[in-house]
C-alpha cells in the first residue's frame, strides 16, 4: 500500500516537472497576468468605493472586505486555473487520446499531475507577483487571517475545478463538438462561481439553490474564507462548515468523474471526429 | 470603389459560410450575446442592493453598458478576426500568404475576418440601449446624432486596441492571453468616469480614449455631456491611425519561421 503510494507520488512528480518545464518555456505568457490581474483589479477598487458612498455594509460585506474579496478572488483563479476540459476534448476528438488509454495509469491521474506542475509555475509567475502588488502596493490586507483553512479550501477549490472540468471535457465521448457545453459552463461559472460579484449580493432564495451546484466550490467559497468571513453563504455557514460542505461537494465531484469515465471510455473508438 | 468591391465580396463569402452552419451560427451568437449581457448584471445587483453610482439612476447606468456592449458587437465584426488571423499566421509562419495578395495586407485581413457571428451582440447592445434610452427619457433628436458622432470615434478607440494587439503578436509570437491585455484597458470604459480619480480620467479620455466606447455616447444620449467633452474625439482618430500605423510598422518584424 505504502509502496504503491509512495509509486503514485513519483508518477505525479515527474510529470508535474515535466509540465512545470514545458511551460516554462512559455512563461512570458503568464505574465500577462501580472498587468492583467491588477488593472482589474483597480477598476473593481474605484466601482465599490463609489458604490459603498455612505453604505456601510452591502450584500452582508464592509467595503474592505469587499475590496478584499475581488484581490483574493483574482489570487484563487491563479492557483485553481485549469484547462483539463480543453485538453481531454482535444484528445478525445483527435484520437490521440488512444495513446494515454494505452499507458498504465489513469488519465484523470496524469491530467491532474500535469495541472499541479503547471500551477506550480502559475504560482510563481502569477500568484506571487500579483500577491505582492496587492498587499504592498496596494496597500489590501490580503493574508489570511485563517491560513490553515484557507489552504484547505483552495485545495478543495483546486480539485474541484479540475473534475468538473474533466466531466466537461468527456462529453467530448459523447458528442462531436463539446465546446457549446464547455461555453454554457464557463458562461454560468463566470456569474455563479462569484468572480464578477460576491454571491451574498444575489436574491437569497437563489444562494441556497447554489449551495448545490458546483461553481461556488471554486470562487466564492474559497474567497470567503480567505478572507475570514464568520457567516459564508445563505445558509451562514461558519469556516469548518463551510470547508466541510466544500470537502463533500469534490467528494461528490471526484465519484462523479470516475461514473461518467467508466461509461465513456467504452464509447471510445479512437478515430477521431 | 474597387475596394469597396472586394470588401463587400468578402462579406458576401462570410455570410455563406455563416449560413452553411446555420446552428452554429446561430448558437455563437447566441453565447456572445450571452456572455455580453452579463456585464450589466453586476450593476443590476448592485441597484437591487440598494446601492447605485453616485448620480447615475439604473437606467443611465445600464445605458452606458449597452452601448459598450453595441459597441462590442460592432467592433468584433469589423475588427476583431485580425488579431486572431495575425497571430494564427505569424505563429505557423504562413503571414506570407497575406503579404503576397495585390492588396495592403490590413485591409485584406480586416475585409477576410469580417465575423457575422458578433452580429447577435450588436443587435441585443441596441435593443439595450434603445430601452435603456426610453426608460430614462431622454430621446432627444439633437442628443441621438452627438451620441453616433461620439459612437464611431468609440468603434475608432475599438480599432485601435484591436490593431495594438495584433502589432505586438508580430513580436511576442503565439500568445494568446494578449487580447486580454486590451479588454483590461476597456473596463475603464463600462462604468460612469466620474468614479474613477482625475489621473484615471484623463487617460480613459485622452491616452488610450476607451471612455468614449461606451461613457461619452450615453452620456451624450442623456444630453448631460459638456461641450468640451467633444474635443475627445481627436485622441480617438490619433489612437486608431496609431493603431494602423503600428500595425504596418510591425509586419517589417515579421520573421516567417513561425513560433
Amino acid at each position: 500500500m505504502i509502496n504503491a503510494i509512495k509509486q503514485k507520488l513519483g508518477i505525479c512528480k515527474a510529470v508535474a516537472a515535466v509540465t512545470y518545464k514545458e511551460w516554462s518555456a512559455y512563461r512570458t505568457h503568464s505574465l500577462v497576468s501580472v498587468f492583467v490581474g491588477p488593472v482589474y483589479f483597480i477598476v473593481q477598487y474605484f466601482i465599490w468605493t463609489a458604490v459603498y458612498g455612505d453604505n456601510g455594509i452591502l450584500g452582508g460585506m464592509e467595503l474592505e472586505q469587499t475590496i478584499c474579496y475581488f484581490g483574493v478572488i483574482a489570487l484563487i483563479g491563479y492557483l485553481t486555473m485549469d484547462f483539463a476540459d480543453w485538453n481531454l476534448q482535444m484528445l478525445v476528438q483527435t484520437g490521440k487520446f488512444l495513446t494515454f488509454a494505452l499507458r498504465p495509469m489513469h488519465h484523470r491521474f496524469y491530467a491532474l499531475s500535469q495541472k499541479i506542475g503547471h500551477r506550480i509555475l502559475g504560482f510563481f509567475l502569477e500568484f506571487l507577483p500579483c500577491f505582492v502588488i496587492f498587499e504592498f502596493l496596494f496597500k489590501v490586507d490580503i493574508i489570511p487571517p485563517h491560513i490553515g483553512w484557507t489552504i484547505l479550501s483552495v485545495g478543495l477549490a483546486f480539485l474541484m475545478n479540475f473534475y468538473v472540468n474533466y466531466c466537461l471535457g468527456m462529453t467530448a465521448f459523447f458528442l462531436v463538438r463539446a465546446d457549446g457545453i464547455r461555453r454554457v459552463y464557463q458562461l454560468a461559472g463566470s456569474v455563479l462561481s462569484g468572480a464578477m460579484i460576491p454571491l451574498s449580493f444575489f436574491p437569497e432564495p437563489l444562494c441556497r439553490i447554489m449551495m448545490f451546484l458546483p461553481f461556488q466550490y471554486t470562487g466564492y467559497i474559497p474567497a470567503m474564507v480567505w478572507t475570514g468571513s464568520e457567516s459564508i453563504g445563505a445558509a451562514g455557514l461558519t469556516i469548518p462548515q463551510a470547508v466541510m460542505c466544500q470537502a463533500v461537494a469534490v467528494l461528490l465531484a471526484a465519484l462523479l468523474s470516475e461514473v461518467i469515465y467508466r461509461a465513456s471510455i467504452k464509447r471510445f473508438t479512437a478515430v477521431g471526429a | 470603389m474597387r475596394y469597396i468591391k472586394i470588401y463587400l465580396a468578402c462579406l458576401k463569402t462570410a455570410y455563406s459560410r455563416a449560413a452553411a452552419y446555420r446552428s452554429n451560427f446561430i448558437l455563437g451568437n447566441l453565447m456572445t450575446l450571452l456572455s455580453n449581457v452579463l456585464i450589466p448584471l453586476v450593476t443590476v445587483l448592485v441597484y437591487s442592493n440598494g446601492a447605485s453610482f453616485p448620480g447615475w439612476d439604473i437606467w443611465q447606468a445600464l445605458l452606458i453598458q449597452s452601448v459598450f456592449a453595441m459597441s462590442s458587437g460592432a467592433a468584433s465584426m469589423l475588427w476583431g478576426g485580425i488579431l486572431w488571423s495575425t497571430m494564427g499566421h505569424v505563429q505557423e509562419g504562413s503571414f506570407e500568404t497575406v503579404l503576397l495578395r495585390p492588396l495592403p495586407p490590413l485591409f485584406y485581413l480586416a475585409a477576410l475576418e469580417f465575423d457575422p457571428e458578433s452580429g447577435g451582440l450588436f443587435l441585443g447592445g441596441l435593443t439595450m440601449t434603445i430601452i435603456c434610452t426610453l426608460k430614462s427619457g431622454a430621446a432627444q433628436p439633437e442628443n441621438i446624432l452627438s451620441a453616433i458622432l461620439l459612437f464611431l470615434a468609440g468603434l475608432a478607440v475599438m480599432g485601435g486596441l484591436e490593431l495594438s494587439m495584433a502589432a505586438i503578436s508580430f513580436k511576442w509570437v503565439g500568445n494568446s492571453r494578449i487580447p486580454e491585455i486590451a479588454d483590461s484597458i476597456k473596463e475603464f470604459g463600462k462604468y460612469p468616469i466620474e468614479i474613477f480619480p482625475r489621473s484615471v480620467q484623463c487617460f480613459a479620455s485622452i491616452i488610450i480614449p476607451v471612455a468614449m466606447i461606451g461613457f461619452f455616447p450615453a452620456s451624450a444620449l442623456l444630453g448631460r455631456l459638456p461641450a468640451a467633452a467633444y474635443i475627445s474625439v481627436i485622441p480617438c482618430i490619433i489612437f486608431f491611425l496609431f493603431g494602423i500605423w503600428l500595425y504596418d510598422r510591425m509586419i517589417k518584424k515579421y520573421e516567417g519561421v513561425g513560433g
